[in-house]
């Protein structure tokens, strides 16, 4: 499309006619040009996210599996539901996600918020530092995991070394050992999403007016009062579209999880995505894994809305 | 500044039926469903509850995607 | 984000507490960087360094761990090795004190390449296909709006490995696995939902103002578009495309299911490159500083515009 043309064409005609009718005449209408935006976006997502997942939802009610194309795909019901919610085994795996899902939470606000609150005192350099502190979320996930296996080695690794320098421990096998894997992976998760927190509080505090605290200070409100009744609910939000958030995708962590520990040892940090990426790619019982996939979806689908709903309020 | 308040109030009482289809309380149902749902399929404490909680969760999804087209 | 604006919130803030805060914040920075500072070192240990108890802080940099990296070796017999002559180059001598000859390029560099096509390829549809759908969502009347918005966006949050199956058997059907074509749309699409929703919030920004007057200088609507919206949203477009590309970057989960060959990328590559006798760990710190380098620089310099994306637009400035 040549801008300039069309632009020699469009002036002519615009000063050749009268408004309403230049209007008709200046190529597309509103509707056409509406449509013509925004449908390759909605085909493109029909096709590599709709359809798989009706896809999803169809397969999960058969025996079928990927390994064995020829074989009879019959429709079972709600056999593949059933089985998943009567086993105990992913009952198991849904506690191990929830072990992580919690800690993860947990620490993360605790040292994000604590973080947030002491960047904002607005030291000299803070800004500089705040950048270094977020480099650990920017990075692949996969790679983290990875290269953590390393500093986790327990007899020549730097972690148990550290540690024990502190507090003579022995050395630490934090992914060997099924006490400690389950840590392995909250330790690797809030040392890489702690930023994350930490950000979304730091916006929280930077939107609360300074007239508030300026007024508290009339009242005479000590430190701990203006915290509880000024800082915190300003901040409250925010601290729950970021908990939100994470929860959302440490509900689904694969990536980190499995170069880390793969599951192990055992099936202690089986993960829900881990065990059904087995389940899929592994033992292809597809339809199985299709109902697990489902119940994954909705799971999800259900926080986003209220992640959606909470974004909403935020950003008006 | 009570004056419209009253106004808003009376219109919202006079509409009657519509009153109880409006989408902020529901949509704090179906979030508390979708919670409690999530919480009985992770929770280690009761078999029975994690058998079911798929089922409370798909129904708090699914009631969320209908009362967010319930007029504000 | 600079420090001074911010010292408002904390009118009485005494230099000593600041000084307490900045204390415990260089801290934590310092801790935090500890793991990726390490890493960077044993890209340049020796192997015996690499696992050298107690860790190695101080040690003689070598180029071992990225001549592994990037070649493949095979052990031979000292009398094989005479026999070559004297070797021709650097990495040949460092290769050969360990009783190895160099048989070829490893897979790494292909992997990497990888990488950058599919990630430069994705980012550009997905920011292509979001800046026009984000305009037509913020400038027109579209049915169910609300709706088709909210589920763009919540496609972007389904588990990787959920949707990986059905595109798994889907890709298969269409010859489309393990092609670098298949991710690039994959990851478009992944990218898109964030693309229209980050992008949209540019353009509610932008005054509907300057498009009419636009249009009443005798401009077509489109012309509109591409002359006076799309100018304005150059520093939104490029927020947006980091962050695409961070994301394609990173991306493992389908990675790993959808490519075995061809069309892998590095992510699912780096955890096997694997040496003689069990992981090489110099070459797999040398592949992770490689990899992980442009992202850290990227969030140095950028780090403002990334901030909105990675919040989904909660943080606008």
């Amino acid at each position: 499309m040549s801008g300039g043309a069309m632009e020699s064409v469009a002036d002519a005609a615009a000063r050749a006619t009268p408004k309403r009718v230049a209007g008709r005449l200046r190529g597309l209408s509103d509707r056409a040009i509406a449509w013509l935006f925004i449908s390759p976006t909605i085909v493109l997502l029909l096709a590599i996210n709709i359809f798989p997942l009706l896809w999803t939802v169809y397969l999960s009610f058969t025996n079928y599996r990927a390994n064995q194309p020829g074989r009879e795909v019959k429709w079972i019901g709600t056999r593949n539901y059933e089985r998943l919610l009567g086993s105990e085994d992913v009952w198991g795996y849904m506690q191990a996600t929830a072990h992580f899902l919690v800690w993860t939470m947990v620490l993360q606000v605790i040292i994000g918020l604590g973080l947030a609150l002491l960047i904002n005192r607005g030291f000299r350099t803070s800004g500089f530092w705040t950048t270094v502190i977020l480099i650990p979320m920017m990075l692949s996930p996969a790679v983290v995991g990875t290269f953590w296996t390393y500093l986790y080695q327990p007899q020549t690794g730097i972690f148990s070394y550290i540690i024990n320098t502190f507090v003579e421990v022995g050395a630490l096998n934090m992914i060997g050992s099924v006490s400690l894997a389950p840590w392995a992976i909250v330790i690797v998760d809030t040392w890489m999403w702690t930023p994350y927190i930490m950000l979304l509080c730091l916006a929280g505090l930077r939107s609360i007016p300074p007239y508030l605290y300026e007024a508290a200070e009339i009242d005479r409100a000590n430190a701990l009062q203006k915290f509880w009744y000024i800082t915190l609910p300003r901040i409250l939000p925010f601290l729950m579209l970021a908990v939100l958030f994470r929860g959302i995708e440490n509900f689904k962590m694969f990536d980190m999880v499995v170069e880390l520990t793969s599951g192990g040892p055992g099936s202690t940090t089986e993960l829900a995505s881990i065990n059904l990426k087995r389940e899929a790619f592994e033992k292809w019982r597809t339809g199985y894994a299709s109902a697990f996939a489902v119940i994954l979806f909705v799971t999800v689908f259900g926080l986003a809305s209220i992640y959606v709903k909470a974004l909403n309020r935020v950003r008006s | 500044m009570s004056a419209p308040g009253t106004g808003t109030l009376q219109k919202t009482k006079g509409r009657g039926l519509a009153r109880w289809f409006r989408r902020g309380p529901w949509e704090n149902v179906a979030s508390v469903l979708i919670a409690l749902g999530i919480f009985m399929l992770m929770q280690p404490f009761s078999e029975w509850l994690y058998g079911w909680s798929f089922s409370v969760i798909l129904t708090g999804t699914l009631g969320f995607v209908i009362v967010s087209h319930f007029p504000e | 984000m600079s420090a001074r604006s911010t010292a408002y919130s904390v009118g009485e803030s005494s230099t000593w507490t600041k000084w307490i805060a900045a204390v415990l914040v260089i801290g934590y920075a310092l801790v935090a960087m500890i793991p990726l500072v390490w890493i960077g070192m044993t890209g340049f240990k020796s192997p015996p360094d690499s696992i050298a108890y107690p860790p190695k802080v101080f040690f003689e940099p070598t180029l071992e761990g990225y001549v592994n990296l990037f070649t493949t070796r095979s052990r031979q017999t000292d009398e094989y090795i005479e026999s070559l002559g004297p070797p021709e180059t650097w990495y040949d001598e460092l290769v050969r004190e360990r009783n190895m000859v160099i048989t070829g390029p490893s897979r790494f560099a292909d992997r990497y390449k990888n990488s950058i096509v599919i990630g430069f390829g994705s980012t550009f549809l997905a920011v292509f296909l979001g800046t026009l759908a984000a305009y037509g969502f913020s400038r027109f009347k579209v049915p169910l709006k609300d709706d088709l918005l909210f589920f763009i966006l919540s496609t972007r949050m389904m588990p990787p490995i959920a949707v990986a199956i059905p595109i798994f058997l889907m890709y298969r059907e269409l010859g489309l696995s393990d092609t670098a074509l298949g991710m690039i749309l994959l990851y478009t699409a992944v990218n898109l939902s964030l693309a229209v929703w980050l992008l949209k919030g540019f353009v509610d920004e932008i005054p509907r103002e300057y498009e009419e007057a636009a249009v009443v200088d005798g401009y077509t609507r489109f012309q509109a578009f591409y002359k006076v919206v799309l100018p304005q949203m150059r520093s939104g477009i490029a927020a947006t495309a980091i962050f695409c590309l961070i994301f394609a970057w990173n991306e493992y989960a389908f990675a790993l299911l959808l490519t075995s060959g061809e069309a892998q990328t590095a992510p699912p590559f780096i955890p096997i490159i694997i040496g003689e006798g069990g992981l090489d760990w110099p070459a797999v710190a040398a592949g992770t500083t490689v990899f992980l380098l442009p992202v850290v620089i990227f969030t140095v310099l950028l780090r403002n515009q990334l901030l909105r994306g990675i919040t989904f637009g909660a943080i606008r400035k």
